[in-house]
């Protein structure tokens, strides 16, 4: 059957809509065994409410982890953006509270993060500098400045506006879900029908080969961390949105969540191997995961550590499996 | 199509001329086609090499032009100037009669230029289509969008053209390497380039394969593309060659047609250079007792049944062409790379694959890259000349700096190392004098009777040094060791082994020593002659 879907996907010539779950091992699995299983023994899991639940908490995860992808492509590495988020909810809060709108308070917001963006950009590419403590230094200054900001505690207050925005729905779907399904659907045509998606890819396959094609390689390198940070200036509404005020800490951890889902997702860290979609599936594999092990009563900490131990079981599953077949 | 034209053909100035005295001719044409492209007086020179000297070149539209020399002859350095990834320091480079100022691997594109380099610049995760157009993206309404439509008639046209039988729209990661090559090749055609250089194409391709390539270049030769070709492979180059040029330590050494010379005299060629002032061995020792031996030793890295022996008090030499499998061997004894077959033994015990076994039985191994494989380079000579032996030195792990510092002064005594203090950075030594340390941090562990790899030893250091580093290599035999030395240095392989296994695609083509020994012998193994 599998063969099938991939004849079908052949003739129709569509390569990168192709849903071979084989691809996306780890989050196909994830989703295959655990949603039955939190089906029966987790009390709710699948009650309407709590999948609402699953989706709007994916959602936000979701503009983090498709620029993430982006990255990764790269053969890079952005531990910024969980800061990042969070500075920038506290900034849209702060603006919110002193009365701009929803739109300019956001646009604000995205601009502080696309300035850190460009900062881990421009350090990465034109100073090749490593991206893992480009990012984490990035990281630090944007924690520290959201806290500062914030002066520890949560911005509250927000004014009416945010929560209409909140509660708006469409054919029965939260605002925040159409968002991240419009964003999946801006990064997948970034990716797979731009020259600059083409380039991303080129970046971590073969920058020689790029290079020697005339085009600039730094440029599209640094625009990738730009544009990361510039997404997670526009999580910041969504954050904002789904908790009505700018928490200084909330995202604290999320560039682990989004990394793992990419990771699930099938996207490899090395030669640009990657595939967007699988992204969304790796969001849903740790979103379910997430919400399961809360319904059964597991607390935060052990969340982590089974997202972590899965992680290295998908890789070194892949590992297993590319030496088998070299 | 150019030979049929009679005397507007290519043409030797004479066949007589042409004939066994080959000494600097160039293989003149009548005037009528002019050149594409010619090079007039091309030098490069990097630091204190000399890497192309006063190159003039002729090359013309729809011919196969075979480029032969060497290792270091300046092959690659004149691709990559052809190529502009290097700026020459004098001379000229006409196109058209025009002169050509390569800024950079774009300009060289533009100017119709493609080459394809032995790593092919392809990218594994895009499909064959999306790489033929890379850089080059036909626009769809607005500026960063993607005409996929033209992309596919582009790609259609330019595969076509190459015979390419694969799924233009599967990823280059899936191809062969023979079809990853049609599909760059592919791409050098849709950028419509003129002149295509390739850097060794079939080294790594299979038989088939290479003679699908050479019906592709035969093609394209009718088209008017002049195709700048690099091989080993003999019979290869008398199959295709329409013209060939030798060069020899950055120098073009002649032009001639393949009917007016014969493989000896190419090989002749490649390598006659005058012997004078190379290091001569003091004495040569009486081979004793077997240290090495290895039966059928296959590897992951592409070895194939090598069978070699080395004795106590000898030299052996490993001769042959970049990627002959002369490093690779030295891996896979050392316990580098994987084994994949076959045995390796010392003193006639098997050595399993493992280097920390390795060093433990004695075994040196000097790597060919000092500054990546051989140095700490920040760290000082005295931590550099202790670092294999500290297990022998401080045998129960507490490491005392007295101590270190006496073994690291005996040893830049014993080698006359020059430097400040044992606490001076490796890094700021000269190139001879760090290549001491390479060896002499092998010395503290003693033994009598070990095996000493080698590789490259005297590349990229001074003539005195170089002396030096040979006479203590052959002290080192003096006291019985067993040495294998890798070397690209033809006049030192044959002036200072005992006996040389010459090697090529990972096995093992001849063995030389005595009379036989010599240059051209060492060539004639070296390259492709059959198949």
């Amino acid at each position: 059957m599998i063969a099938d879907v991939a004849r079908i996907s052949r003739l129709r010539g569509n390569r990168s809509l192709n849903l071979l779950p084989s691809k996306a091992l780890g989050a196909s699995v994830v989703l295959i065994i655990l949603v039955p299983l939190f089906g029966v023994f987790a009390g709710g899991f699948l009650s309407p409410h709590n999948l609402v639940n699953i989706a709007l908490q994916s959602s936000i995860l979701l503009l983090i982890a498709l620029p993430m992808t982006l990255v990764i492509l790269t053969e890079g590495l952005d531990l910024s953006s969980g800061a990042l988020l969070s500075l920038c909810g506290v900034v849209l809060a702060l603006l919110l509270v002193a009365g701009y709108s929803i739109p300019a308070a956001t646009l604000a917001a995205m601009a502080v993060g696309l300035l850190f963006g460009i900062l881990n950009g421009f350090c990465v590419a034109n100073l090749g500098m490593p991206p893992f403590v480009v990012t984490l230094g990035t990281l630090g200054m944007a924690q520290g400045l959201a806290l500062a900001l914030a002066d520890g505690n949560a911005v509250s207050g927000l004014g009416p506006e945010i929560e209409a925005f909140s509660a708006f729905r469409f054919f029965g779907l939260p605002v925040l879900v159409l968002i991240a399904i419009a964003a999946y659907g801006i990064f997948h045509l970034v990716l797979y029908r731009t020259t600059f998606g083409r380039y991303v890819i080129a970046v971590g396959g073969n920058a020689e080969a790029l290079r020697l094609s005339g085009v600039s390689v730094r440029l599209v390198h640094g625009a990738v961390y730009a544009i990361s940070g510039a997404t997670a200036g526009f999580a910041a509404l969504c954050m904002i949105a789904r908790t009505n005020a700018g928490h200084p800490t909330i995202a604290l951890g999320m560039e682990f969540d989004a990394i793992a889902a990419v990771v699930l997702g099938g996207t490899s860290f090395e030669r640009g191997n990657g595939w967007l979609f699988g992204t969304v599936l790796g969001v849903l594999a740790i979103g379910v995961l997430r919400n399961g092990l809360n319904l059964i009563g597991v607390d935060t900490s052990l969340q982590l550590v089974a997202i972590g131990a899965l992680v290295i079981a998908v890789l070194l599953v892949e590992r297993l499996a590319s030496e088998r077949s070299a | 199509m150019l030979e049929e034209s009679g005397s507007e053909g290519p043409v030797g100035i004479g066949s007589g001329v042409a004939g066994p005295d080959i000494g600097v001719l160039s293989a003149a044409r009548a005037d009528t086609p002019r050149p594409m492209m010619v090079l007039n007086g091309v030098s490069k020179s990097f630091g204190q090499m000399q890497a192309l000297s006063q190159v003039d070149l002729e090359i013309y539209a729809g011919e196969v032009h075979v480029l032969l020399g060497e290792n270091g002859a300046g092959k690659s350095t004149l691709i990559k100037t052809l190529a502009g990834i290097y700026a020459p320091d004098a001379g000229e480079i006409l196109l058209d009669g025009n002169r050509l100022a390569l800024g950079g691997p774009s300009d060289a594109r533009r100017a119709g230029i493609s080459v394809i380099h032995q790593e092919l610049a392809l990218v594994p995760h895009l499909t064959v289509e999306e790489n033929i157009v890379l850089g080059r993206e036909p626009r769809f309404l607005i500026p960063g969008s993607i005409d996929r439509r033209v992309q596919r008639e582009t790609a259609r046209r330019a595969l076509e053209l190459v015979g390419f039988d694969g799924d233009p729209r599967g990823k280059v990661a899936n191809l062969t390497t023979a079809r990853q090559q049609l599909v760059e090749i592919a791409k050098a055609l849709a950028h419509r380039s003129r002149i295509l250089v390739m850097d060794e194409p079939t080294a790594s391709i299979s038989e088939r394969d290479a003679t699908n390539l050479h019906a592709i270049i035969g093609d394209l030769k009718r088209r008017g593309v002049a195709i700048v070709f690099i091989s080993h492979r003999m019979r290869e180059v008398f199959e295709l060659a329409d013209r060939v040029t030798v060069l020899r330590d950055g120098r073009k050494i002649l032009t001639t047609l393949p009917d007016a010379t014969t493989p000896e005299l190419l090989i002749k060629a490649m390598v006659g250079r005058s012997v004078g002032s190379f290091y001569q061995r003091l004495e040569r020792f009486v081979a004793g007792e077997v240290i090495l031996e290895t039966r059928a030793l296959c590897s992951a890295a592409g070895l194939v049944d090598m069978n070699i022996v080395v004795r106590s008090g000898e030299i052996v030499g490993l001769a042959g062409l970049v990627g002959s499998g002369r490093t690779e061997f030295a891996r896979a004894v050392f316990g580098l790379d994987r084994r994949t077959g076959g045995d390796v033994l010392l003193h006639q015990l098997p050595l399993p694959s493992d280097p920390v076994r390795a060093v433990r039985s004695g075994i040196a191994f000097v790597p060919e890259s000092r500054k990546e494989h051989g140095l700490a380079l920040t760290k000082s000579v005295c931590d550099n000349l202790t670092l294999p032996a500290l297990w022998k030195i401080f045998p129960h792990g507490f490491r005392s700096r007295r101590r270190a510092a006496g073994v690291a002064r005996g040893l830049i005594e014993r080698l006359r190392i020059a430097t400040r203090s044992t606490r001076q950075p490796v890094r700021t030594l000269s190139g001879g004098n760090q290549q001491k340390v390479v060896i002499g941090k092998w010395l503290p562990i003693e033994g009598n009777r070990r095996l000493i790899i080698i590789d490259e030893p005297t590349r990229g250091i001074d003539v005195g040094a170089k002396a030096e580093i040979l006479k203590l290599i052959e002290g080192l035999a003096a006291e019985g060791c067993g040495i294998l030395m890798i070397s690209s240095e033809l006049p030192e392989v044959v002036g200072f082994c005992d006996r040389v296994y010459v090697l090529q695609s990972g096995t093992v083509r001849g063995e030389l020593s005595g009379a036989h020994l010599t240059e051209e012998a060492i060539m004639k193994l070296a390259v492709h002659h059959d198949s």
